[in-house]
């Protein structure tokens, strides 16, 4: 500090004096403090903005260098691009034509799947219950055979020794044991009350008389699967026409799926060479440049032969699709036989089917088979109106990304980057865990602020804001281990089944995810609301309560209505939070990538589903820098970015909306 | 301070008002609307109020005078039991008796005592309500729900309030666009409009400019056609302008209680004519 004894040595002028310099630079201390934080302020939102830079130009865009050195983004070679060349030659290849084949087969299969279970429920109206005994009869054979197996192997050992046979009084003794051994077993062996008590009797008569070397079942088992059949035999009978109508129904897409084969072959030989030209071709681009760079000419003219050798003919797609196209006749020829099979299926329906499964069922399949008719002959329509050249503008490529309902990558037939299932995975996992967490984290927010004694506020604080240090791959776990058997074994619960979605197929699902996601939030939202609630000003609670009102009328009628602006930043903060949580969803939302089937109503949520950052997480790791599939995942954090920034702009208009005028 | 002037006028009817309390013995000991009997009060383990006694006449204004930090506005507090809403504030002796029941009796119902005594703050308190809905505020808590009986005493509370000719076009507007001194004559009015017996008025001036202080002032000789009215108050004019009763505090005790006139004219105690010629304050 040089200025110090100068200072003291002149004591008047030492207060106007500037303070000492820093460093011995001629800046004051103010100013590099100033300078310091107006740095991390811009290293910031340097951060930010390259942030920005790269999800923009590893998605839809791609760097080009100008000039030589100056990076600039260009449509070319981004993802839209390349998009619309993968789109091109699914078009140019013909497997679009193959797929108005493919779709009504897709709903074929479906259909018949239903009108299969739907057979099976009402043969069993007849056939069940035979049945059952006999299954249950072999069950028990199988337990006691199981149970003696000890003996049972060394009597089977010792008849199958042949050197020397074993003599017959060992085989006797054997015998003995495994006999014993297997009335201790049978006696052991609880029947179920399927049968009388003479029945059991037989039965285990039977069992007792179980040897390793009987070929054959024995005679009352025998008897229940002879009954068994009969009833089979008599079931198909009541219901033959249902039956065979069925049956048929499942042959006749074969010839269809026999041409559709076909098509898919040619289909895709034609693509297998698109690709193929068009790796040559980048080849060759490639070779050309490292000519252009070469450092001797011998290299160069290296380079360039390798690039004329290099087979880059173009493909003759136009000559290709024309045996595709000759398949439309084929396929228009099956399609009245076809189309006669599903008539009779709906005319041979029962009208009144016996059981509750069928009924749901049948009711499904008779609203989806006149949809069914529909499509195989907007099929026809849309194969004669298809044109293989029709050109695909890059607006389509984007479309297709962001309304396209389909996510299918690493297939063998076509990359299809739809991100409708991811988003609509993500809206109603965030929407189940804003509906949980809701209602908890306001509650807890009230209670602990207005009516919490000072002890419990102690307590509860800390706990609930314990819950964010809980790491999401621990929740996780809690997910598949706990979370998901207590929602499957509840949604079995018989009185509970007027819960739509129950009973619930899959035990990892959006609720469950929505549940743990939830559970995340609270922290966040419940910190926030109580903030809310704690800076309601005390003169409005004081006047409420000297108008005689009670605690609960001036909470709920003054201090929420006044915290609104709050609670709701805080509700969407925590929907930003859960948003773009990731390791929870992707553990326990099932992964399932398709659009939720929303004809469930609230039971969709019990579905299982995949989401914008779960699919990120899954797939980034995997795929090869740069490539379609990397692109597309970029443009998925784009969109995510985007709802997240979305969210923000949406909280701080919100508190402005809702904030109280200061008086 | 251009206010100032026509402020001695108005308290011209003020005599008329004071006649009757004339008649009445100087030190009112008949049983008032509020009688404070041998009060005892604690913020925790500090005392506040020391053995207080008091009896409030009906219908008359009654101010509360005395050097900050007295307990002015704890006594004030005690008439509805506001202050139990402080952790800790508690009464050691005595009773305050309102309508012959000792409101801190165990079996009182504050509630109901809140709705027989309404109370105005020093700082203006709407809720972010509309106007109207802050003047039937009271009344819907109450469980009033029928429209006709809400508009008729949100009108008549607006009226008493003296606010019914500037508000009665802007009833759905928030409360939050009216003046400072309106909104005080809102609060007024929210308190009156389940018509209280007495109406407790912690400072309800200070905060307002010359102008409105003179409105609000003037509504309070008026409120007492209605109500029995208890201000605390440090304005000495002030209290010599609205009240019939004056009572001096200090350091937590109850020095005087006597007629306006007396306590300004000829105080008994030493430390009244102190404070009264602005010894402290
Ligand atoms: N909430 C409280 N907790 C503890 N002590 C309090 C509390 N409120 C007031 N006091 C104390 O009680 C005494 C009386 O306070 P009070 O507010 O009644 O005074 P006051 O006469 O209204 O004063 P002022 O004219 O400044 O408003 C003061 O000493 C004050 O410090
Ligand atoms: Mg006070």
């Amino acid at each position: 500090m040089p200025n110090e004894p100068k200072a003291s040595s002149d004591p008047g002028a030492s207060d106007l004096i500037k303070p000492p310099r820093f460093m011995g630079l001629r800046i004051d201390r103010q100013q590099v403090i100033r300078a310091f934080f107006s740095v991390s302020a811009a290293v910031t939102i340097v951060t930010l903005f390259l942030i920005m830079w790269t999800l923009v130009t590893e998605g839809p865009f791609r760097l080009q260098k100008k000039l030589g050195f100056l990076p600039v983004p260009t449509l070319k070679g981004g993802f839209l691009d390349t998009y619309r060349w993968e789109l091109g030659v699914y078009r140019k290849a013909g497997l679009e034509f193959c797929d108005h084949v493919k779709k009504p087969l897709t709903e074929h299969e479906t259909i018949f799947s239903r009108l299969k279970r739907a057979v099976g429920a009402e043969l069993n109206t007849v056939s069940k219950v035979s049945r059952d005994r006999r299954d249950a009869a072999i069950l028990a054979k199988t337990h006691v055979e199981e149970r003696a197996a000890l003996q049972r192997e060394a009597l089977q050992e010792a008849l199958d020794k042949t050197g020397p046979a074993t003599p017959p009084e060992k085989i006797e003794e054997l015998r003995k044991a495994v006999r014993e051994a297997t009335a201790r077993k049978v006696a052991a062996e609880v029947l179920p009350p399927l049968f009388t008590d003479a029945e059991k009797q037989k039965l285990q008569e039977d069992l007792r008389g179980l040897q390793p070397d009987q070929e054959d079942f024995p005679p009352f088992i025998q008897e229940l699967m002879a009954e068994s059949a009969k009833q089979d035999g008599l079931a198909r009978e009541k219901f033959a026409a249902f039956v065979t109508a069925v049956d048929e129904f499942e042959v006749a897409a074969d010839p269809i799926i026999e041409v559709h084969d076909a098509m898919k072959e040619l289909a895709l030989a034609t693509k297998e060479l698109a690709v193929q030209q068009h790796m040559s071709e980048d080849a060759v681009a490639q070779l050309l440049a490292a000519a252009a760079i070469a450092k001797t000419p011998e290299e160069k003219a290296a380079f360039e032969k390798d690039a004329a050798q290099t087979d880059t003919t173009a493909i003759d797609f136009k000559g290709r699709i024309e045996p595709l196209l000759a398949k439309r006749a084929d396929y228009e020829k099956l399609i009245p036989a076809y189309l006669a099979t599903v008539k009779k299926v709906m005319a041979d329906m029962p009208s009144k089917p016996l059981t509750g499964e069928a009924r749901t069922l049948l009711a499904k399949a008779r609203k989806d088979l006149p949809e069914h008719i529909k499509t195989v002959e907007a099929s026809l329509h849309h194969m004669s109106g298809w044109k293989w050249d029709k050109p695909i503008p890059l607006m389509q490529s984007l479309s297709a990304f962001l309304f396209g309902g389909d996510w299918i990558t690493n297939s063998s037939w076509q990359d299809f980057y739809g991100m409708v299932p991811l988003l609509t995975g993500s809206l109603v996992i965030s929407l189940t865990a804003l509906l949980i967490a809701l209602p908890f984290s306001i509650a807890a927010a009230i209670y602990v602020n207005q009516f919490a004694t000072l002890r419990e506020q102690e307590i509860i604080k800390p706990l609930i804001e314990f819950i964010q240090a809980i790491p999401s791959v621990v929740l996780g776990f809690i997910g598949i281990s706990v979370v998901g058997d207590l929602i499957k074994s509840t949604s079995d619960v018989a009185w509970l089944q007027w819960i739509p979605g129950f009973p619930v197929a899959e035990r990892l699902n959006m609720f469950n995810a929505g549940c743990l996601l939830a559970l995340m939030a609270i922290p966040t939202m419940f910190s926030l609301a109580e903030d809310a609630i704690n800076n309601v000003p005390r003169a409005f609670s004081e006047a409420s309560e000297a108008l005689g009102a009670t605690k609960i009328q001036t909470v709920f009628k003054v201090i929420v209505p006044a915290a609104t602006s709050g609670i709701l930043a805080a509700m969407l903060l925590g929907l930003g939070r859960i948003i773009g949580e990731t390791m929870v969803v992707l553990l326990v939302a099932g992964n399932r990538i398709a659009i939720p089937d929303f004809s469930d109503g609230i039971g969709t949520v019990f579905q299982p589903a995949h989401t914008l950052t779960g699919i990120i997480a899954q797939e980034l790791g995997e795929v090869s820098r740069g490539s379609p599939h990397w692109q597309a995942l970029f443009m998925v954090g784009i969109v995510l970015f985007a709802i997240s920034l979305f969210i923000n702009w949406a909280s701080r208009l919100v508190v402005r909306k809702f904030q109280l005028p200061k008086i | 301070m251009v206010a100032a002037p026509p402020a001695p006028k108005k308290p011209v009817s003020k005599p008329a008002h004071h006649e009757p309390s004339a008649v009445t013995p100087a030190t009112p000991t008949a049983e008032g609307v509020i009688s404070v009997r041998g009060l005892d009060f604690h913020y925790g383990t500090k005392q506040a109020l020391f053995d207080v006694n008091l009896e409030i006449p009906a219908r008359k204004v009654t101010a509360l005078i005395g050097p900050s930090g007295c307990g002015k506005s704890t006594l004030l507090r005690c008439f509805n039991r506001i202050n139990d809403r402080i952790a800790g504030a508690h009464i050691s002796k005595g009773q305050v008796v309102i309508k012959g029941k000792n409101i801190y009796d165990d079996d009182v119902d504050t509630t109901q005592l809140r709705r027989q005594v309404g109370m105005v703050f020093q700082k203006y308190n709407p809720f972010p309500k509309s106007i109207y809905e802050n003047v039937v505020y009271a009344l819907r808590i109450a469980g009033v729900k029928k429209k006709p009986v809400l508009d008729e005493a949100c009108e008549h509370a607006l009226k008493v309030a003296a606010l019914w000719d500037e508000t009665k076009d802007r009833l759905k507007a928030n409360a939050f666009g009216l003046s400072g001194g309106q909104m005080q004559r809102l609060c007024i009015a929210r308190a009156v409009a389940v018509r209280p017996d007495v109406l407790l008025m912690d400072e309800p001036c200070s905060a307002l400019d010359p102008i409105a202080t003179l409105k609000v002032e003037e509504l309070i000789t008026q409120l007492t056609k209605e109500f029995t009215v208890v201000i605390v108050t440090h304005n000495m004019q002030q209290a010599r302008r609205v009240a019939d009763l004056t009572a001096f505090m200090f350091m937590g005790q109850l020095i005087e209680f006597a007629d306006t006139t007396t306590i300004f004219g000829a105080p008994q105690q030493k430390k009244t004519e102190e404070y009264i010629r602005g010894i402290f304050s």
